[in-house]
């Protein structure tokens, strides 16, 4: 059975029969088996109840019954979503025990339209880092090369979409965490427009910033998750009534007409010349499509990372503070402590990017700083909004390559964390202002690593940046992954 | 600027216990030296990006108790014998 | 010169759910634990969603207070670790980033003196810490969450206060004000609590916290501005610090010596939008809250005639003043007023005794016509009362049950009168020396008609005959 198929074409062929639910899923686990000790996306996986759902939805198939539209699909879920009886663990000691009680919203979401969830994927611990490197249970490996990194934070759901052991992953997007293993790893990834999917049961990092985002082999596989998952959610306040009738519709529109702005500060000098030389082929694919090309400064770059850090690490600080391990946690008892005691030794066991982070939050919100680093990070959040929008009175969409370099090797940058952040940099604006952003996969280098080439739009366009997307996608012609 | 005490008192207000905190100090304050440059930039406006939502079209004051799975949620967290949850003592 | 301010926490009772999510707002007498959701304790993924009536009420009490209410409020998060805070931080409001609080820069007028409100702020309530054994050699901490999350309103004023007589005048003002407001049960167990700071002669001030009730709080006030004074005496300088009321041994004591000022390290709660509240909206809320206390009472004493310390009494006490309004018309109004301050008031002052009433608006209406009427006499009317409390029955079977029927024709009273005059020839015999000796004799015709007849017409009669 070909598992290399994206998920509207798997549906089609459960709809008329060529394959089972049962089958499908049944073969993705045997492929999880094959190649997951060289891959290591994983960290659990609900074999049982997948196949169980996928024969409950087979029956309901053959007996005609209304079935969801996912059909069955498997998608694995990165493991900062939470999932009800499935161990939620980020990646983390702090949450080794952690079965959350409930589900996020936008597994509820994709329960009601079955699709199944197979398990749940590596991460840098508590969605902080950009390699899956600063995971507790170790790093996941790229599937182009096992001794390269596959990005990060949603490093096992790059991967696992990568080497076909599921059909789509949800991963978390707070600096570029979906679009940088989409690039590394090959495949698809978009952030949405922050308020568009709901966070409620996504465990909270950077929440001012933070969205959950789906990653596939297909830019059309996107447009169908994102029907289902995006929209209004009470439990969650920051989502807004901005949800497009339907993704999927006339995602082949093409490009005649539009005019995309290349990022200047981000096709410069500093990055990989093979980088640079696959956007210039990917710009002049999109002209040959009819786009006008133009280029756009937007000299706020320059600041966006710094930005980006001191809120996110502020915010970390606050939203992990209350991992106490008193309600949940891992098992380590109380008994002889104090309280202060206690807490800073089971905190003790938080990994050193996450301590790292919560160290400079709390500096950053110390009497007397505030002014000084959180404030005017804000302030640089408007001042890039700005100029992103008059630079979309020009044009209709951005570009730029996701990542600045081409994917390396585990362990080779682990040690410099600001080097790691500065990797960031391409991605971070989206973020910080909200707007969406998509990585599609677009070149092979020749050490045949993978590059992607990003698009963004305006808030809550994504309509006209799936379009896009799509022409560019149809561009490509890649190899399969060599695994 | 940032010296052993400084993270010291910064590890003690995010309660982590620091087994090796001079490894901190060189990379927080590199970082920190970066993040100085926000403090040059000249902003025009003092607007922050804020969702704004009118106060009728919050939730409705209705009580829902929560179950899952049927069962009350202290089940499922770390409770003792009598349903409460057992801290450190306070000194 | 005593200066001392207030920090007030009242509770929303009123509402239905909590301030984030859906569980009960009062969580008293619940099985521990039993009130919780992934929201209020805080479980990863977990999101805040704010309850609408609990702005409206906060919003109600801020206008009760004179304040200012910003056109966009917002939340922030104080951070701290406590076993209490399921997420070891606070969601509250803050105002040192401009004013995005839901109250500020009010007052409130006692005894013509006028007290500054300077904020008040919307937050939780965090949960309960049960000690195991003596808080000495307790060794664990048991903590039940059923009230993490209870609305709160934070109420702190201007060291305006001179004295704790006004303190705690304020707080019944305070306390009646909510009640009225239909906002907060104050008299609920936790449902108020108040920290002070005061200092004297222009010293440190010192923070007192963990006072149990509004009595304790003038005791502890007291008891620190003797310590303070005792201390100023003796030329020793006045440490700035927290101190905490000793219920049992009725002292302030010093708190574990503070280390420096908690580092709170305030930011915006990004999970709560900001919130709009139009001056349009405000002008609705003013108009549809409950009448102020203040209005009532104008209202009272200009359209009723009601004698002013009758209005004061009857505005100030919600249970009463709902039950006047529906028994009371433009004819008995008064005498309605004075039924219930004079009588009912004294039967059922507490809150368990109002709900054992079993008297309806429409009895009570009926028997203040009945007295306007002269139906029944008042005295008679003060036994009518009595058994309505108890039977709930209507005042014409009362009247006829126990023969309370106002007796006023004079033929009647006569012959009452020609019979105390046989009995008592002492005592007339001394009203005729002395007219004031003749009040004996009308208690005593009162006495042998159980109070029916009425005193001024058997007074005359009495006259008469003693003149004769």
């Amino acid at each position: 059975m070909n598992l290399d198929i994206s998920a509207t074409e798997y549906i089609s062929q459960v709809r008329n029969g060529t394959i089972s639910a049962e089958e499908f899923v049944s073969k993705t686990i045997d492929r999880i088996h094959a190649v997951e000790n060289k891959i290591h996306a994983y960290i659990t996986i609900d074999e049982k109840n997948a196949l169980d759902a996928a024969k409950t939805i087979d029956k309901k198939i053959r007996a005609k019954e209304k079935v969801g539209a996912c059909f069955g699909m498997p998608l694995s879920i990165k493991d900062n979503i939470c999932t009800m009886g499935l161990k939620t663990t980020c990646a983390s000691k702090m949450l080794e025990d952690f079965i959350a009680p409930y589900d996020a919203t936008v597994i509820s979401r994709l329960k009601a339209e079955d699709a199944i969830i197979l398990g749940k994927v590596n991460l840098d611990e508590f969605a902080m880092g950009s390699t899956t490197e600063f995971s507790f249970y170790g790093p996941t490996k790229n599937p182009w090369n096992t001794q390269y990194v596959p990005g990060g934070s949603s490093g096992g759901s790059g991967a696992s979409v990568s080497a076909l052991e599921c059909l789509i992953s949800l991963g978390s997007d707070t600096g570029g965490s979906v679009r940088s293993p989409a690039s590394f790893c090959s495949v698809v990834g978009l952030k949405p427009t922050y308020g568009l999917v709901s966070r409620y049961g996504l465990v909270s990092y950077a929440n001012s910033i933070e969205q959950i985002g789906p990653v596939a082999k297909k830019v059309e596989d996107i447009a169908f998750i994102l029907n289902i998952i995006a929209g209004r959610d009470p439990h969650d306040d920051t989502t807004m009534e901005k949800k497009n009738d339907d993704y999927t519709k006339d995602l082949d529109a093409g490009l005649s007409g539009k005019k995309i702005g290349i990022i200047e500060q981000m096709t410069g000098s500093g990055i990989d010349r093979e980088v640079l030389s696959a956007t210039n082929k990917a710009v002049s694919k999109l002209q040959d499509l009819g786009a006008q090309c133009i280029p756009i400064s937007l000299d706020a770059v320059e600041h966006s990372v710094a930005a980006y850090y001191t809120i996110a690490s502020a915010e970390a600080s606050s939203n992990l503070s209350r991992y106490d391990n008193l309600r949940y946690g891992f098992d380590f008892g109380t008994e002889g402590f104090e309280f202060k005691a206690y807490v800073a030794k089971v905190r003790s066991n938080f990994g050193p990017e996450v301590t790292r982070r919560m160290l400079l939050g709390a500096f950053v919100l110390s009497a007397g700083y505030y002014g000084k680093y959180y404030l005017k990070a804000q302030k640089v959040r408007t001042m890039i909004k700005s100029q992103i929008d008059e630079a979309f009175k020009k044009v209709d969409l951005l570009l730029a390559p996701t990542m600045p370099i081409l994917p390396f090797k585990i362990g080779e940058k682990i040690d410099d964390p600001l080097t790691l952040y500065l990797l960031d940099i391409n991605t971070i604006i989206a973020n910080l202002t909200g707007i969406p952003a998509i990585s599609v996969p677009f070149a092979i280098s020749s050490s045949n690593l993978p590059i992607g080439i990003q698009l963004f739009a305006n808030s809550f366009e994504e309509k006209k940046l799936l379009q896009a997307a799509y022409s560019l996608q149809q561009t490509a012609n890649l190899p399969k992954v060599p695994i | 600027m940032v010296e052993n005490n400084e993270i010291k008192h910064l590890g003690d207000l995010v309660k982590v216990e620091l087994k090796e905190p001079e490894k901190y100090v060189k990379q927080v304050e590199h970082i920190l030296n970066y993040f100085e440059r926000l403090d040059k930039v000249e902003f025009a406006s003092e607007e922050q990006l804020r969702k704004e939502v009118s106060f009728d079209n919050l939730r409705e004051d209705k009580h829902e108790p929560f179950l899952t799975d049927g069962r009350l949620l202290i089940e499922k967290l770390k409770k003792d014998q009598n349903n409460f949850i057992r801290a450190p003592k306070m000194v | 010169m005593t200066k001392i301010g207030l920090e007030i926490h009242c509770q929303l009772t009123k509402l239905e759910s909590k301030l984030f999510c859906n569980c009960k707002a009062d969580y008293r007498n619940l099985a521990p634990n039993s009130n919780i959701c992934p929201i209020c304790i805080g479980l990863p993924g977990s999101l805040p969603m704010l309850n609408k009536r609990a702005v409206e009420k906060a919003a109600m009490i801020s206008i009760a207070l004179g304040c200012k209410i910003p056109e966009k409020i917002g939340f922030f998060r104080k951070n701290y670790f406590y076993p209490d805070l399921p997420k070891n931080f606070q969601i509250t409001q803050y105002n040192a980033y401009g004013p995005t609080s839901i109250g500020s820069e009010g007052k409130i007028a006692i005894e013509g003196k006028e007290i500054r409100i300077r904020r008040i702020q919307l937050e939780e309530d965090p949960g309960r810490l049960v000690y195991e054994g003596s808080s000495e050699k307790t060794q664990i901490t048991l903590v039940d969450y059923n009230r993490a999350g209870t609305p709160l309103v934070e109420i702190v004023t201007e060291p305006d206060f001179e004295s704790p007589r006004q303190v705690r005048i304020f707080l019944n003002i305070l306390a009646d004000l909510v009640e009225n407001l239909g906002v907060s049960d104050p008299y609920l167990e936790g449902a108020m609590r108040v920290d002070g700071n005061i200092s004297v002669e222009k010293g440190n001030r010192v923070e007192i916290k963990n006072v149990g009730s509004f009595r304790d709080i003038e005791k502890a006030l007291h008891f620190e501005i003797t310590r303070q004074q005792s201390l100023v005496e003796r030329n020793i300088p006045i440490p700035a610090e927290t101190r905490h009321w000793d219920e049992a041994r009725k002292i302030t004591v010093s708190s574990r010596s503070k280390e420096e000022e908690e580092d709170y390290r305030y930011l915006p709660e990004a999970d709560i939008p900001i919130i709009q509240i139009s001056a349009n909206a405000v002008s609705v809320l003013q108009r549809t809250m409950p009448e102020s206390i203040v209005a009532k009472k104008e209202r009272y004493i200009k359209k009723y005639g009601i004698p002013p310390q009758v209005a004061e009494v009857l505005s100030s006490d919600k249970f009463y003043s709902e039950l006047f309004e529906k028994a009371h018309n433009e004819k008995n109004a008064k005498e309605a007023a004075n039924i219930i301050t004079t009588d009912l008031m004294g039967f059922a002052d507490t809150r368990e005794k109002k709900l054992e009433l079993k008297i309806s608006a429409k009895h009570l209406s009926d028997l203040a016509d009945g007295i306007v009427n002269n139906k029944i006499t008042r005295n008679s009317g003060k036994h009518a009362l009595q058994e309505m409390v108890k039977t709930g029955k209507s005042l014409s079977e009362i009247i006829t049950a126990l023969d309370l029927g106002h007796v006023s024709d004079v033929s009647s009273i006569e012959k009452i009168v020609d019979e105390v005059f046989k009995e008592e020839e002492k005592a007339v015999l001394e009203a005729k020396q002395n007219p004031d000796a003749v009040n004996y004799i009308v208690g005593k015709v009162m006495r042998k008609t159980k109070g029916k007849v009425d005193p001024s017409t058997t007074l005359e009669i009495i006259r008469k005959k003693l003149s004769s």
